[in-house]
């Protein structure tokens, strides 16, 4: 049998983390798929769970010097139904999975597992999204892109939690989320795709663009959206070339979901279509 | 008209299934019983060379091969399938052994402990290998079945030709995906065996458990638990885990219950057959179509199964909805390493109806005529002959359907609009017709089955269906009862009908091949009419019928001459997809269709079935791939098996047109496979036209878009819309 804890804050939490190794249960809408065992079997889990669904603490939705705060315990059926939540956001999180997993799977949850295919991350990294982690004694923020290493991987260690995803409040006047998928729900993502702008007098002032399921983490460049920003202020916006650098980064794979020839078509395609239009651009890569 | 016997009435097995308290295989825990799991080949095709288990713990047991009292081969229609495998695997996934105890997890460890010793022979996965290079699997060419098929003189028809034109289409595999895994649970008690299961044909399971014990007929008893789907995979691969449940219930003198989990059910049960077929058809100067050669290459996986039969309804369906007098057909179904290919709703037909529907469609625009125009002006008609010279003896509604779906989805006017538009979103329609021969192919009725079903009235006069057809699902329960509710004319409340027990049911033959409501309904009806002409209050009485194969028709089996079927149930579908230019994802916009399925016995469930076959027509013409690499299947779990939800099909308008059958029950025909093969076909052309493209193989994949598109982009080649 395997211990269950159901901390009544989050300190408390904090508190029985710093000493047990817990396997945290936030929607569980990943772990109980990931630790499935035969047709009429219990789950399997190695360690003691903690369930944070309902911590209090962890469920609410903040503003705070200028940024929104999300609980890590929100779920995605939560943060579509707060007036707070800009709605280009909401765009991203509407199209996660399907109704039932959506009222059940968790912002912070969609972090911490770090799949290459997390239909959340490639908005959180485009909005330069930071990490509110805490443990006992110490609370600390870090961005997105340091936090995730590797597919399935990141650094937090079994002492942390966490607790928040904090996102500038800010809009963008040209804004485009596309998710590609064998079906239009309940599907994981062949490719996913963020773009946010803002431009002026034709020129770009700010652009931010993010790829997700085509490498191992997100992919997102500052130094090409820097090299966008400075083409496009002597009008000389050259999509071949933004192209070809983000196809140095772009390494997806064949596998039974797509191929890679496709996720790299289609990167492309999309890149090409929000810089100007697709039609018009006619990649020579 | 109230007592009309289309108006919906309420499926007797809706509550139960809705509320969850409908027992299947899963829930049913006899006492004492203890499970099994399968020991596997992890090789396409190699052979035995030792098994070392780990030491059983007590009350944990191998069963393998020394087990089987009778035969270890699963009766089927050509003896080549082992229960477990003999010296040789021939598929990953084949069964070695089940290990047998009281807990699953320890049941898992003792197979990952167990270490098999293969010698590789080199695997066979793709029918275009020549096999005579290599050791074949079946026989010296490695077909499980070889057939030709002549009608008229194609070479006079070649002569007189003045266009040729010839095609080559392919199709893929498609897994069943119903709701239950397969399972079984066996038990053995003095003697006699008894399986409950998730089943569609009780007799078919009970026949090869029957042999594999090497028993007599009435020492097994099959039942049919309740079924949560089976759509063709629950026809002959039960047999398989029967065989191999009892065989463990006898060696640990317990009830063993054999349940697949969902990953091990995608990747090692039966699935629709791939298929290529060449299409090579002969043209008059008037766009008459005046012979067609046709080669359709099955790949059946390792073992025969049902591969013969499903190749036969794929040959004779290969003409489509179409009058083509002169005909040579050959077909072979190719053994291959990998999982076996099986049953599957359509069985054949939904393979040569999208070869010979696109052929049309192509041959139409490699001619510059309009395609619908010429389709309709090669059209079956009442009197025309069939593929195998059988005679349509029915009034054929094609015409008439064509007309009211194009109203129906406003074809004309959507044609026109969507012309020439260079968006980034392309809108196309596709139109299929299509039909589905009723029952059994050829003389399976008449020699083979020869279904028998039976009525019996109790002292309080209700009345019991005894017919060995199960409900799956698809509402047979419900049909049947209506059925005899009308014919004795009393309530249907005071008709019963319960899952056939092979004890207590006669054998109306397997639940397949659309033939339950035109096949049993008949003899259940005219079993109604000989207990109505004998009623009598009070008295238990009961009234048998065996089939009698219609007066007038005929069949060869030799020659594959004469009525192939009895009778046909036609249908036409349209699909309007819109499909997104840059990332050639299409979505579908709308779907229409018209059937003719004789007399709908009850208006809601027809619908039911109408909705479930388009559906899966439309997974199986869009989305759902399943690739195989070395023997192994890509796709093995349903995150990665994609079959559509409720978000991606709109709204189904379909309505119904009625030419009776004579010989069916109040005149209805089959319908449970006609509703799925016309839709992936409406959506592969539907896609052609929205993008100008030429389509020849289904699922239709983005992936594949995006390479002719960029393919066509390199070679500088305007798409023409």
């Amino acid at each position: 049998m395997v211990i269950t804890y159901r901390p009544k804050s989050l300190m408390e939490a904090l508190e029985a983390i710093e000493f047990i190794d817990y396997t945290v249960f936030a929607g569980g809408t990943d772990l109980m798929v990931k630790r499935k065992q035969l047709a009429g079997l219990l789950p399997s889990f190695d360690k003691p769970v903690m369930f944070i669904s309902d911590l209090a603490e962890l469920k609410q939705v903040t503003i705070k010097d200028g940024f929104l705060y999300i609980g890590a315990a929100c779920t995605f059926a939560d943060i579509i139904e707060n007036s707070l939540i800009p709605e280009i956001y909401k765009e991203v999180f509407m199209q996660i999975a399907s109704p039932a997993i959506r009222n059940s799977a968790t912002i912070g949850g969609n972090i911490c597992n770090s799949s290459p295919a997390a239909d959340s991350l490639p908005l959180l990294y485009a909005l330069d999204a930071a990490l509110v982690i805490e443990n006992s004694c110490r609370r600390a923020e870090l961005p997105i892109s340091d936090f995730i290493t590797g597919p399935g991987r990141n650094i937090l260690n079994s002492s942390e939690l966490v607790t928040a995803v904090k996102l500038p409040i800010q809009s963008f006047e040209k804004t485009c989320y596309k998710k590609v998928s064998s079906r239009r729900s309940n599907a994981l993502s062949k490719i996913s795709f963020v773009a946010l702008a803002n431009i002026e007098n034709d020129v770009y002032k700010d652009i931010r663009i993010a790829f997700g399921s085509v490498a191992p983490t997100v992919i997102r460049s500052l130094d090409i959206e820097e090299d966008i920003i400075t083409m496009s202020s002597q009008h000389a916006l050259d999509i071949n070339q933004i192209a070809r650098d983000y196809a140095t980064l772009i390494k997806p794979i064949d596998d039974q979901r797509s191929t890679a020839f496709y996720r790299k078509e289609v990167c492309n395609r999309l890149l090409a279509d929000f810089l100007g239009n697709y039609a018009a651009a006619s990649l020579q890569l | 008209m109230k007592n009309d016997i289309s108006t919906p009435v309420k499926r007797e097995d809706v509550s139960e299934k809705l509320l969850g308290t409908a027992c299947y295989i899963g829930d049913l825990k006899l006492e004492d019983m203890m499970y099994a799991r399968t020991l596997r080949s992890t090789e396409p095709r190699a052979r035995l060379i030792s098994i070392k288990y780990p030491e059983m713990p007590l009350g944990y047991f191998v069963v393998d091969r020394k087990d089987v009292p009778g035969k270890n081969i699963i009766k089927m229609i050509i003896d080549d399938q082992p229960y477990f495998a003999e010296d040789i695997v021939n598929y990953i996934g084949e069964p070695i052994a089940l290990i047998v105890g009281k807990d699953k997890t320890i049941i898992n460890e003792l197979i990952s402990k167990t270490n098999i010793e293969y010698e590789k022979i080199k695997p066979i996965f793709s029918i275009d290998e020549r096999h005579e290079t290599t050791t074949p699997i079946y026989g010296d060419s490695n077909t499980f079945a070889a057939y030709r098929l002549k009608k008229g003189d194609i070479s006079e028809a070649r002569a007189k030709a003045r266009y040729i034109c010839e095609d080559i289409y392919e199709t893929g595999y498609q897994e069943q995906f119903y709701m239950e895994t397969q399972g079984v649970i066996a038990e053995y008690q003095e003697g006699k065996a008894t399986i409950y299961g998730s089943i569609q044909c009780p007799y078919y399971v009970k026949n090869a458990v029957v042999e594999c014990l090497g028993c007599a007929p009435d020492m097994v008893r099959i039942v049919q638990a309740t079924t949560g789907g089976a759509f063709g995979g629950k026809e002959d691969y039960p047999s398989l885990l029967a065989g191999q449940a009892i065989c463990a219930a006898i060696k640990v003198n317990k009830p063993v219950c054999l349940l697949l989990e969902r990953d091990e059910d995608l990747e090692v049960t039966t699935k629709r057959h791939p298929s290529r077929i060449k299409i090579k058809s002969f043209i008059d100067e008037n766009h008459k179509i005046l012979g067609m050669d046709a080669e359709i290459m099955l790949d059946a996986g390792a073992y025969a199964g049902l591969s013969g039969v499903v190749l036969q309804r794929a040959m004779f369906a290969i003409a489509g909805v179409y009058n083509i007098e002169n005909i040579k057909v050959k077909g072979r179904a190719i053994a291959t390493n990998k999982a076996v290919s099986g049953a599957f709703r359509g069985f054949g037909s939904p393979q040569a109806f999208f070869a010979i529907e696109m052929h049309m469609q192509n041959v139409a625009k490699k001619l510059r005529i309009d395609p619908l125009q010429f389709r309709l002006d090669n059209i079956l008609k009442q009197g025309d002959k069939s593929t195998t010279g059988g005679v349509f003896r029915d009034k054929i509604l094609l015409h008439e359907m064509v007309a009211r779906v194009m109203e129906m989805s406003n074809y004309a006017e959507k044609k026109r609009s969507f012309q020439g538009s260079d968006n980034q979103k392309r809108r196309g329609l596709g139109l299929s017709m299509f039909f589905h021969g009723c029952g059994f192919t050829g003389n399976g009725e008449r020699d083979h089955i020869k279904g028998k079903a039976r009525l019996i009235k109790n002292e309080e006069d209700i009345v019991e269906i005894l017919i060995a057809n199960v409900e799956m699902g698809q509402g047979a329960g419900t049909t049947m009862r209506k059925i005899v509710s009308a014919a004795l004319d009393i309530p249907i409340s005071r008709v019963m009908y319960r899952n056939p027990d092979t004890d207590r049911v006669p054998d109306s033959g397997p639940t397949v091949a659309s033939r339950t409501t035109v096949i049993v309904g008949k003899l259940v009806y005219d079993a109604a009419v000989e207990l109505k002409a004998k009623w009598q209050q009070g008295v238990q009485q009961q009234a048998e019928i065996e089939y009698q194969y219609p007066e007038g028709y005929q069949w060869d089996n030799e020659s594959f001459a004469g009525d192939a079927y009895t009778s046909y149930s036609w249908g036409v579908n349209v699909v309007d997809v819109e499909v997104d230019t840059i990332t050639y994802e299409s979505e579908i916009k709308g779907v229409w269709a018209v059937f003719d399925i004789g007399k709908s016995i009850d208006d809601r469930n027809v619908k039911g079935q109408i909705d479930g076959g388009i559906v899966q027509g439309l997974g199986y013409g869009a989305m759902e791939v399943m690739e195989n690499v070395g023997g192994r299947f890509k796709q093995r779990t349903s995150a990665d098996y994609i079959i559509p939800t409720a978000m991606d099909i709109p709204m189904i308008q379909s309505e119904l047109m009625c030419e009776p059958y004579t010989e069916g029950p109040f005149g209805a025909k089959g319908l449970g496979e006609l509703s799925l093969v016309g839709s992936p076909i409406a959506y592969a052309m539907a896609v052609e036209d929205a993008l100008g493209i030429r389509i020849n193989s289904i699922p239709v994949r983005p992936e594949f878009l995006m390479e002719v598109a960029e393919n066509d982009k390199r070679n500088h080649f305007k798409t023409k819309r």
